[in-house]
């Protein structure tokens, strides 16, 4: 009787659940850290659709009346329940325990060293060169704001490189330091965070402080563009360095 | 090697394998990759219900060439008017089979869907497109070509038998809980009512989300720790060779599992990577990496999986060496 009435509810749970994480992902922001602006909506309506799909099979379904021998064997039970809790306890358990940002570890494994400058800017569009532009022409007695990511685009331009050199700038970044070589990361998120990649500019001058790997800054400096291996490699002489909020959005998309 | 530093944060020095694993990072990628693909998989499972409830059999045989090699090129050609990302094609491609469309025409077109699917070629452009993005289109649509038609020629030698489940039944029409991806899952019409068209449906989408989901889970899973953990440097001296080249592309693809119009940005940022090793990843990523391994494997058996992925990655192989290897 338990087990046919568990097997009944079983399918209406575990929809709920995927639907309520969602939701929760959704309401408390951190989809950001998890989805490209692009899938967002796409999980809100799988939750609404999972929802409904739930109610509809409370209102259309009943427990079943006779089970079938098969179906009332110990191991059926086991395995079909084991079914319903690999899809239930694993996307819970992620949800709660996911953090607001990839570590520094994962930060080693996927950045690749040493090419950073050399490597087109990869985007969906022409707004980032659109972006640069608009930068380049702001007013140059003020420190502009950029994103690591603006500093890469114009890293790619001798022209762009040529009008930028030398710019007081302002980036919110977050800081690396591996053996010595201090960086400014951003996370570039196609589709999700399992695809994110690191993306940094250089750090250097006045960097003193008590600065934790991971921990999101913000740097004022000089933009400088040193050819390093015949790489050009966007580098920061710093200024000041000051703790900043996480952004809005922690990962950047193209 | 790569798991000997499995824990939190462990770093292990610059000549390891791994900067070690952050299990928290790898919750995060597996709730990501959960998140993105159970949209689609629901939208291949409501698909599959319409076509469930909509579509008879007999019109669907009707549409189909007669010749089973047709049927192979006309599915290789449907893949390219009707992309659809790997999660979503699952559903679809079982209802079909169970439909009675010929198992080597179904797979065909789950297989050409992501590889052919001309977003995939857009971004290819895109990404490459400081880096001779012409070329690698040619490249990465001809290969994937040639790779799908000899995977086409050894579907149609396969019986239905040697492919597929036994959940996953070959022509029939019938609905009963036995032949779907989740047979454990007892539906029982609620008395009194008379909704058949809509309990038909409901029954189709929840049989097929919460089956083939089970199997993106896990495919996730994998996807997740080896996307979290493994360093992709380590790939970057033997990208350039013109043997390990291409297997480091194959590999790279298997490890990262990622989506065929994602693909092409992650590889364009391996400089050292050759041409062909580059183009050798984004030929086998989208025919079947870690993750779909698992989703494929929702409706085929090991065996059959197994053969396709050693066909798929072996012909890879051998065209982008050929590649590598002209003067």
């Amino acid at each position: 009787m338990i087990a046919r009435q568990l097997s009944f509810f079983a399918p209406a749970a575990v929809m709920s659940a995927w639907a309520t994480v969602m939701l929760h992902s959704i309401a408390t922001g951190h989809i950001k850290q998890l989805l490209s602006p692009m899938f967002r909506n796409y999980v809100l309506v799988a939750a609404i659709v999972l929802i409904v799909l739930s109610a509809l099979y409370l209102f259309l379904y009943e427990p079943a009346r006779e089970t079938s021998a098969s179906a009332l064997a110990p191991g059926s039970c086991i395995r079909q329940l084991g079914r319903w809790l690999v899809l239930l306890i694993p996307v819970v358990a992620a949800s709660i325990l996911s953090p607001s940002s990839l570590s520094g570890s994962t930060l080693q494994n996927r950045q690749l060293d040493s090419t950073a400058g050399a490597i087109p800017m990869p985007t969906w569009n022409s707004a980032s060169q659109a972006n640069a532009k608009a930068i380049i022409d702001s007013d140059p007695n003020q420190a502009v704001p950029v994103e690591v990511t603006d500093l890469i685009t114009i890293s790619h331009t001798p022209a762009q490189i040529k009008a930028f050199d030398g710019r007081k700038v302002r980036v919110i970044g977050l800081f690396n330091n591996q053996g010595g070589n201090l960086k400014l990361v951003r996370w570039i998120m196609w589709c999700c965070a399992a695809d994110a990649q690191p993306w940094s500019v250089a750090l250097g001058g006045n960097t003193t402080g008590d600065w934790k790997n991971e921990q999101w800054l913000e740097v004022t400096g000089t933009a400088q563009f040193p050819s390093t291996l015949g790489h050009i490699i966007p580098h920061i002489e710093v200024d000041s360095i000051k703790p900043a909020q996480e952004p809005d959005e922690p990962f950047l998309s193209p | 090697m790569f798991f000997a530093a499995a824990a939190f944060d462990l770093p292990t020095g610059p000549a390891s394998a791994s900067a070690g694993i952050s299990w928290p990072d790898v919750a995060l990628s597996f709730f990501a990759i959960v998140l993105e693909g159970a949209p689609f998989l629901l939208l291949g499972a409501i698909v599959s219900g319409l076509v469930d409830v909509f579509l008879p059999a007999n019109t669907i045989k009707n549409w189909l060439p007669k010749s089973k090699t047709q049927g192979i090129f006309a599915a290789i050609g449907a893949g390219l008017i009707f992309p659809l990302c790997e999660c979503g094609a699952m559903p679809i491609v079982q209802r079909l089979i169970r439909k009675g469309v010929p198992p080597a025409v179904a797979t065909m077109y789950m297989l050409a869907a992501p590889a052919l699917n001309p977003l995939a070629m857009f971004s290819t452009y895109l990404a490459f497109r400081n880096q001779d993005p012409l070329l690698m289109i040619v490249l990465r649509f001809g290969f994937s070509l040639v790779v799908l038609v000899f995977l086409g020629f050894w579907l149609l030698k396969l019986r239905p038998d040697q492919m597929l489940r036994a959940e996953t039944i070959t022509g029939s029409t019938k609905q009963t809980q036995e032949f779907s991806p989740n047979p454990g899952l007892v539906l029982t019409p609620r008395s009194g009512l008379s909704l058949g068209g809509l309990q038909q449906f409901t029954g189709a989408v929840i049989r097929d989300f919460t089956g083939v989901l089970l199997f993106l889970v896990i495919g996730a899973a994998v996807a997740a720790l080896f996307s979290t953990g493994f360093n992709r440097n380590l790939l970057m001296p033997v990208g350039h060779n013109i043997i390990l080249g291409p297997l480091a592309g194959i590999l790279l693809a298997q490890l990262l599992c990622l989506c065929s119009t994602t693909d092409a940005f992650i590889i364009a940022a391996f400089v050292p990577f050759s041409i062909p090793a580059k183009i050798a990843f984004l030929v086998a990523g989208p025919l079947i990496d870690l993750k779909l391994y698992w989703l494929y494997r929702s409706a085929f058996k090991p065996s059959f999986v197994h053969g396709l992925w050693v066909r798929a990655l072996a012909a890879t192989f051998i065209l982008t060496l050929l590649y590598s290897l002209q003067p």
